[in-house]
């Protein structure tokens, strides 16, 4: 099991590998580039038969519960269902080289980076016959002009939750954070662009900034409000408002519904500064092993009762406005008074590495 | 030997060829050699958050080390309830890490129940804030590597031999003396184990110090997971990686070198 | 056997087990509570429960994971077995520094880990799914047991093997009669530590992990980031309880068939 390694048999070893790798490593570059596929980068050219399987990568509980079941019967496919709990986490291992799965769904500026890289491929649009059924509201946006890549699946806001009984009036603005009356007791979400692009909305300025005066000054508000934040926290900060460990906290709007639902005396504001708008997406990522089944399912998301049973189910928004009319109590159309305000998060690029030098900076201070 | 090559060894080599080549657009690398991913690391801030990372895993080792050793120093010596209280050790890590976390937050938050538990005794007035603190984040990090300190030690501990201690108790030894002479000494081993067992992983948690701290403070690991997640900026995450482990790698080395240049007395 | 433990030793024990029992007997307990994230006690319910079974999502990862999770443990202790005792016994170039490598696997992040092995996987064009995940677990569970049973071998006496061997018993003879039993503490150690690492690992697997194989942990971790029910104390207080009976029997297995 042990050979004799003499020691400059071994360095020998090491230093041809060490030298090897950069080589490999542009090889895997290369090799990734080169992957195109001419029946589905084409989204004109026709998909066979639709296939026997379906792998799909999402975040869970983001449907209903009898959506696959339903579609997995009346298209006798066989579905598997992989989650991920971060968009991030979906991006590095599809950019790392995963492939495998039909349908992923990344949210607004990931669409963004999946087109830049190839990571995506078109949709074929003649599968998806009920396309009309989408409401313009949420079609064509800005990330992805034309829908080449996606089909609109659920949209949401992030805004403030807070305790009525606890909170004498609805916080009208960001400026809550700052206030010292409810030290310890407010929590903001565990992300650089939600928690510096509140603080950017407070001035007036874009979410999408990458002005560095502008940014600065977020960042000092940001630092400002860590002092009364009781944690930086996510969607699960639901067990806590329900609790009343916190009173305020920034939060997506299908968590806060979820929240109210057990907790009546919840509240929910979008500051008047304004705050994010999102849109989550069905895309077909590259080296998708069935694409045709992978059509039949977005095209089957799209059937009206379908949407409204998922958008009940998770509590945020439906971009279908045909659904809408079979949902209770559906969650309303941003006004164009409200979509003023409102801005979708766009891939900041080469200045990414800023903001994550300035979210470290917060989270160091 | 082979598959410890390639599967140790290669991963790691393609993780360094990372970290010298230039952040690409959207994450992921472009072609080309640069150092400034190394030289980036070398500022305070970062500098802080590794030196913060290694006082706490110095901190969380010694309070494993306090409340594990006497754990299998009694595991070894309980005779035929020694499987029973091995099982015992690891079975709560058998259901799920967040699970077990939310659990404790279930415990900690200002309205948990330690809280409520507290303020029905009367011992409290106010609840205490335990949650989000150095204090629950110790906590955590302790709970999570206990069984990494309590099963080498008490692997090593396991052939204590009572004729031994008998014999030692015989020729006149009082228990301190015991203890320092014959037990110590055989648990060596062992408890060397278990102090890199539970340094070198802590060193790189970072979900214990998010969920348990608030997520206030930055440790390297949560620095290195931001790296290859929101911010993309994958070279720098390698090369935050590499410096850590060049620093803990040369430690064992360290290590193993005066090791084995001390003769074993047995 | 030998004198009673002092009594602050006894305490000290009591306490440690205390602490580390209590978050689970508080998940036991909850995941019967009809409230979901109260802490007061509204009712008793087995709705949770019910609700587990619909999910085909956690079953499916509860497999996985135990494939996976016993697989990986019974290669890696092998495996970690065999290096412990050529690093220990065999003087050979190198030795320190592929004992240095060991500590490779325990010192990276697990980020790091999971994304270079993914890539290693692409390089090759291995698929991912269950093998990909089992060797990856194998990967950094090897390093764990390898720790463990070479502390064991450390303090193990020599004289009994050589005695075995000069009484003319073979080498593979010596090894499973002589060798193993000493070694076994901190073999079974080593294999509990593997199994607990590989049960409960989510960063690596969601990485090497493809259509189809996730692992429990990656459909719990995503389940708690939307939706914290007490669905996931249920599924955890099944696994302790499956686990328990588990042991149980197997331990009762081996008594009888030792007598």
């Amino acid at each position: 099991m042990s050979r004799a390694l003499t020691r400059r048999e071994f360095v020998r070893r090491a230093s041809a590998l060490g030298l090897s790798l950069p080589a490999m490593a542009a090889l895997l570059e290369a090799c990734r580039r080169e992957e195109h596929d001419p029946v589905l980068d084409d989204p004109e050219r026709e998909l066979g038969p639709i296939e026997r399987e379906l792998a799909i990568y999402i975040w869970s509980d983001y449907v209903a519960p009898d959506t696959i079941p339903n579609f997995a019967r009346e298209f006798g496919v066989k579905v598997t269902m992989d989650f991920y709990d971060s968009n991030e986490e979906m991006l590095a291992k599809l950019q790392a080289g995963a492939r495998g799965y039909d349908i992923v769904v990344p949210s607004t500026y990931i669409v963004e980076v999946l087109v830049a890289t190839g990571l995506a491929l078109p949709i074929h649009r003649r599968y998806l016959t009920n396309w009309r059924n989408l409401s313009p509201v949420f079609v064509d946006r800005g990330f992805d002009p034309g829908n080449r890549y996606t089909v609109p699946w659920l949209w949401g806001v992030t805004g403030v939750a807070y305790r009525r009984d606890k909170i004498p009036d609805p916080p009208p603005s960001w400026k809550i954070f700052l206030d010292p009356r409810y030290r310890g007791k407010m929590t903001q979400m565990d992300d650089g662009r939600d928690v510096l692009g509140a603080w950017l909305r407070y001035h007036g300025h874009s979410l999408n900034s990458t002005n560095r005066a502008e940014l600065e000054v977020a960042e000092r508000d940001a630092i400002a409000a860590k002092k009364n934040l009781k944690a930086y926290i996510s969607a699960p900060v639901k067990g806590q408002l329900i609790s009343g460990d916190v009173w305020v906290a920034q939060l997506w709007n299908g968590d806060a519904e979820q929240a109210r639902m057990e907790q009546p005396e919840l509240g929910y504001v979008v500051p008047k500064e304004g705050s994010t708008i999102w849109l989550d997406s069905l895309v077909m990522p590259r080296g998708a092993p069935h694409p045709r089944a992978a059509h039949e399912f977005m095209n089957y998301v799209l059937r009206p009762d379908v949407e409204a049973a998922i958008s009940t189910a998770t509590g945020y928004g439906t971009p279908n406005h045909e659904a809408i009319k079979l949902i209770e109590h559906p969650v309303p159309y941003p006004t164009g008074e409200d979509l003023a305000r409102l801005e979708y998060q766009r891939d900041l690029g080469r200045d990414t590495a800023t903001w994550d030098q300035l979210w470290t900076e917060i989270k160091s201070a | 030997m082979l598959w410890l090559v390639v599967f140790f060894l290669i991963p790691l080599l393609i993780m360094f060829a990372y970290s010298v080549m230039p952040r690409g657009e959207y994450g992921g690398v472009e072609r080309g050699f640069t150092l400034e991913s190394y030289q980036r690391f070398f500022v305070p801030i970062y500098l802080t958050i590794l030196i913060r990372t290694f006082l706490v895993s110095i901190a969380c080792t010694a309070i494993c080390l306090v409340l594990g050793y006497p754990v299998a120093y009694a595991i070894a010596r309980s005779g035929r309830w020694k499987n029973l209280l091995l099982f015992l050790v690891v079975l709560p890590f058998w259901t799920s890490f967040l699970v077990r976390t939310f659990a404790m937050i279930f415990l900690m938050r200002d309205t948990g129940l330690i809280n409520t538990w507290l303020l029905e005794l009367g011992l409290i007035s106010k609840p205490l804030t335990i949650l989000y603190t150095p204090f629950s984040v110790m906590a955590g990090l302790v709970y999570g590597f206990l069984p990494f300190m309590i099963l080498p030690i008490y692997a090593s501990l396991e052939k204590l031999d009572n004729s031994l201690l008998e014999a030692a108790e015989v020729l006149g030894a009082r228990p301190a003396a015991r203890f320092r002479q014959v037990t110590l000494p055989l648990s060596l081993p062992g408890v060397v184990a278990g102090c890199l067992l539970v340094f070198i992983p802590a060193l790189g948690s970072f979900l214990t110090p998010d969920l348990l701290g608030g997520a206030k403070e930055l440790m390297i690991g949560n620095l290195v997971q931001n790296q290859f997640a929101s911010a993309r900026n994958w070279p720098f995450g390698s090369a935050a990686s590499f410096i850590l482990m060049a620093l803990v790698l040369a430690a064992v080395m360290i290590y193993l070198r005066m090791r084995d240049a001390a003769p074993a007395a047995r | 056997m030998g004198r009673p433990l002092p009594r602050w030793l006894i305490a000290v024990v009591v306490a440690v087990y205390a602490f580390l029992h209590l978050p689970i007997l508080v998940l036991v307990v909850f995941s019967f509570n009809a409230s979901k994230f109260s802490v007061e006690w509204t009712g008793f319910t087995l709705e949770w429960y019910r609700r587990l079974l619909e999910r085909d999502d956690v079953l499916h990862g509860l497999r996985v994971s135990l494939v996976v999770g016993v697989a990986a443990t019974v290669i890696s202790t092998l495996l970690g077995t065999l290096i412990a005792l050529g690093i220990a016994r065999h003087r050979f170039r190198g030795r320190r520094v592929l004992e240095a490598l060991i500590y490779v696997p325990i010192v990276t992040p697990e980020i790091v880990t999971g994304i270079s092995l993914l890539i290693l996987y692409v390089l090759i064009g291995f698929p991912l799914g269950l093998a990909t995940v089992t060797i990856a677990h194998v990967a950094f569970c090897i390093s764990f047991v390898v720790v463990v049973v070479l502390a064991r071998i450390e303090g193990m006496d020599r004289s009994l093997e050589e005695a075995s061997l000069i009484l003319g018993a073979d080498e593979i003879t010596t090894f499973w009669k002589v060798t193993v039993p000493q070694l076994w503490p901190g073999i079974l150690s080593g294999a509990l530590l593997a199994f607990t690492m590989s049960f409960d690992d989510f960063v690596i697997t969601s990485f090497v992990a493809g259509p189809g194989s996730s692992t429990l942990p990656l459909v719990v971790y995503s389940m708690v980031r939307r939706n914290i029910e007490p669905s996931i104390n249920a599924i955890s207080t099944l696994i302790l309880v499956a686990t328990t009976v588990l042991i149980y029997a197997a331990d009762r297995f081996g008594r009888e068939r030792a007598q």
